[in-house]
């Protein structure tokens, strides 16, 4: 063999081996997969295995974060926090992809306590071993957003001193928004007068999505929120759909969890805008998705 | 002779100040027990007040109902009547931090024990007679110098919110130091605690407590000595022991130590005659006696022990008072009309009831998860000083909470459990439209909406017709109050961004607790509301 063509079939070679599977795998994985089943932790494994696996996300050793939606002191069964099965499954997952350390926190409305307790994700993650901390003003930190409208805000820093991380919302009603998903959910990692940013929530909610960019989204639609949101409160308030989308694109998981409401992505301003700014795909047609039950 | 102190008095001494130490630490633990506790039930963290007969008697007279959980304070009338003060001496958590200061001062050479004098022990009877004989037309205002109601008022809203701060800027220190994990775990044992930081009054309260104590540079526990209207009924009660004091006349060399040392000028001496009514049974006499000659016996026989030297005139005088105090205090407008800012607790009795029975004990306060209770000042008249009101600007009335209602030490906020506590209606929001954002500017807001805890929401969001400056017209979304559905917990007002004086507040009309403070006929209509909804549509699909 000539040294040439040696070192020729060796590049070749080795390029084949180090980008053939990935391109192999990313033209077989679905962008989107909407599991649906009885168990909320079980849907959350096959969702997450659908699109890859966790260890498509997180390396050994990673600090990963993962953020749901505490916002409210409500019971799951009223919907207005994520299922804390889907928190616990996703909390396996990363210790299971080797993450040295897991977190689970929120900016709760509500007081925090009340909020971790009563919405039984504190106790479902920690059993899953991961720490579950209050925010701390004292690190809180106004931090360059760099965003199209929001510059700068108060965030805690656990959000942002972390690998990777992770977004775990459900689907609620919300009066001004419609609904919230994922997107909106980012308001919970922030200090500072946050209902100011209500006054122009659509473009908050792009340039938080865009700032934090989350590894893996995963929406918690196995109880959804179709009135009163985003507190509900009575059982009339809420159906449930047994359902969870996970996603690596967080415009399409939302674009997605607005079939829970008949609502149209082109109807939702702030997908439209997200995607305009290349942060994702609304459009389901331009999208893989699997749907299965379980 | 053989001059030594009394082994078994020092021993009884030390016993005593375990005592004092361990019921202290009662109270304070259960104090800071006063929070949330993770569950929507919480113990009996309010049991020291059950034991407190002047609280049980006061509250009796001024109310004419008898809450049950205050048959312990037989209990202390009965031991009184049978050992005298030993509740004050060895019991009473601030008679423990009277004493505690005043051996401090002793030992910093700030307080010099002398001789009492007797013109001024006999205040806090006059106190006493002035309390009860209000209460007799149902003024109650024993809260203000009782002495668990005063030490659990300012600890609860002076104290630990100082030490509050300490703690906060303590944890500061530590972040700042780079140590995160050390930084972490201790926010999250300090969120645990979850002590209330904020109150409009928590300085005055704590003056207050602090001049008590510093009284203690004058003369050795002064509250307890000449002020405590508590220590006053149980002196009444202690005349009668059978726990006595008795001098060895032979083993006497009159070096007067028992006399300038005595905690309470009771007048362990040959000379005078012991006062059971003033000893709080703190055996310091027999401790300190250089010659052993101090020792106290049981005995039923009665003896010739002096009475308590009340002044006919001054009995007299404390009686006018007291029935002299009861129009002036009415003068006040705060029970014939109610105050905006009258905010009452979930399950506050009507403001009559509740004026009658509230001790501002501030233990509503300690509890409250989102330090909304606050110490009245003048809202509801010159006796309802220190009662609670809820201050939406603080906080809010957490819609799954009814812990307030289950610390009242008096029933003056009636218990309920959270099912019947989420069907309160305790005040009603309105609009400011002149300040609401979407309603001002047209831009959207829909802070008070998305936080109203009622389902159906009480607030609605409806299109409105909003003027511009320029004449142009913009068709936001703006919050219209269903005044029927408020139950006036006051978050719409608490999470409102107008911060300064918010769009959206909450005043008292409407209150269930009141038949006056209305202004529909028939506010609440009969009926299940989740049935006749006209809100159970999403108007949004």
């Amino acid at each position: 063999m000539k040294r040439r063509t040696f070192i020729k079939d060796v590049t070749v070679g080795s390029l084949i081996l180090q980008a053939g599977p990935r391109l192999w795998a990313q033209s077989v994985l679905p962008d989107l997969a909407s599991i649906q089943g009885e168990s909320p932790a079980q849907i959350t494994k096959t969702a997450v295995e659908a699109i890859g696996g966790m260890g498509r996300f997180i390396t050994k050793g990673d600090r990963v974060m993962i953020k749901p939606n505490i916002g409210w002191d409500r019971r799951p069964e009223q919907a207005a926090c994520t299922n804390p099965e889907v928190v616990r499954a996703l909390v396996e997952m990363c210790r299971d992809a080797g993450a040295k350390e897991v977190k689970v926190m929120d900016n709760p409305c509500n007081p925090a306590q009340r909020t971790y307790l009563r919405s039984g994700i504190a106790q479902a993650a920690k059993d899953a071993g991961a720490k579950v901390l209050y925010c701390s003003e004292h690190k809180m930190k106004k931090v360059d957003l760099n965003g199209e409208w929001l510059k700068d805000w108060e965030v805690y820093t656990d959000f942002i001193e972390t690998d990777k991380i992770i977004n775990v919302p459900i689907a609620k009603h919300h009066s001004l928004s419609r609904v919230t998903l994922g997107m909106k959910n980012w308001l919970g990692c922030l200090g500072g007068n946050r209902n100011q940013l209500h006054q122009n929530l659509d473009a908050a909610m792009i340039d938080l999505a865009a700032y934090f960019k989350p590894v893996l989204t995963v929406l918690d639609a196995y109880r959804v929120l179709l009135r009163n949101g985003p507190q509900g409160g009575r059982p009339s308030d809420m159906e449930v759909k047994k359902t969870v989308i996970a996603g690596t694109d967080y415009v399409a998981v939302d674009a997605l969890g607005l079939s829970f409401f008949d609502i149209k992505p082109e109807d939702m301003p702030y997908l439209r805008m997200a995607n305009e700014r290349g942060f994702g795909e609304f459009n389901l047609e331009k999208l893989k998705i699997e749907k299965r039950t379980v | 002779m053989k001059k030594e102190r009394s082994k078994k008095y020092r021993l009884i001494q030390a016993l005593r100040i375990l005592s004092q130490i361990f019921f202290f630490s009662l109270f304070l633990i259960l104090l800071l027990q006063t929070r949330f506790p993770g569950e929507d039930y919480i113990k009996n963290v309010e049991g020291f007040f059950h034991w407190d007969p002047l609280i049980a008697i006061v509250t009796f007279l001024a109310a004419r109902t008898m809450f049950t959980a205050f048959k312990f304070a037989a209990v202390t009338i009965v031991i009184t009547l049978v050992l005298g003060r030993v509740a004050c001496g060895w019991v009473c958590p601030m008679g423990a931090v009277q004493q505690f200061f005043s051996f401090v001062f002793k030992k910093a050479k700030l307080l010099h024990p002398r001789k009492g004098s007797h013109n001024h022990t006999t205040w806090k009877y006059y106190i006493l007679i002035f309390l009860l004989i209000s209460s007799l037309f149902s003024l109650n205002l024993a809260g203000i110098l009782d002495p668990l109601s005063l030490l659990t008022r300012s600890f609860a809203t002076g104290i630990l919110p100082a030490v509050n701060h300490v703690l906060s800027i303590s944890i500061g220190l530590v972040f700042s130091t780079g140590w995160t994990s050390l930084g972490d775990g201790f926010v999250q044992a300090f969120e645990t605690l979850n002590m209330n930081a904020v109150f409009f009054q928590g300085l005055l309260i704590s003056l207050i407590f602090f001049g008590i104590v510093f009284l203690n540079m004058h003369r050795e526990r002064f509250w307890c000595r000449y002020l405590c209207p508590l220590g006053a009924f149980l002196g009444l009660l202690a005349r009668w022991n059978i726990m006595k004091l008795k001098i060895d006349e032979n083993k006497c060399i009159n070096c007067n130590l028992c006399t300038i040392q005595c905690e309470t000028e009771a007048d362990p001496y040959p000379e005078a005659e012991w006062k059971s009514a003033e000893c709080v049974y703190c055996f310091t006499c027999g401790s300190i006696c250089p010659t052993s000659a101090i020792d106290f016996h049981f005995s039923a026989r009665p003896e010739s022990i002096e009475a308590i030297d009340l002044s006919r005139r001054k009995v007299l005088l404390g009686t006018f008072l007291g029935a002299l105090a009861v129009p002036f205090f009415r003068i006040h407008p705060g029970r014939t009309r109610a105050s905006e800012k009258l905010i009452r607790p979930p399950g506050a009795l009507p403001e009559d009831m509740f004026l009658q029975k509230c001790v501002k004990c501030g233990e509503c306060m300690k509890v409250c998860p989102t330090n909304a209770l606050q110490p009245a000042k003048w809202e509801a008249g010159p006796d309802g000083l220190w009662t609670p009101i809820l201050v939406p600007e603080i906080g809010y009335c957490e819609y799954y909470c009814s812990l307030c209602t289950q610390v009242c030490p008096t029933g003056a906020i009636e218990e309920l459990m959270v099912e019947a506590k989420t069907q309160v209606k305790i005040g009603t929001a309105w609009i400011n439209k002149d300040r609401c954002i979407p309603w001002i500017f047209g831009d959207p807001c829909i802070v008070c909406e998305e936080h109203c805890p009622v389902s159906p929401k009480a607030i609605k969001m409806v299109e409105v017709d909003v003027l511009q400056p320029d004449g142009s017209i913009k068709k936001p979304k703006a919050p219209v109050i269903d005044t029927q559905l408020c139950n006036g917990c006051g978050i719409c007002e608490n999470k409102c961004p107008v911060v300064d004086q918010p769009a959206i507040y909450v005043t008292s009309i409407g209150e269930d607790r009141s038949k006056k403070n209305q202004f529909l006929l028939d506010l609440k209509s009969t009926g299940d509301t989740a049935t006749n909804d006209p809100y159970n549509t999403d108007p949004y699909r």
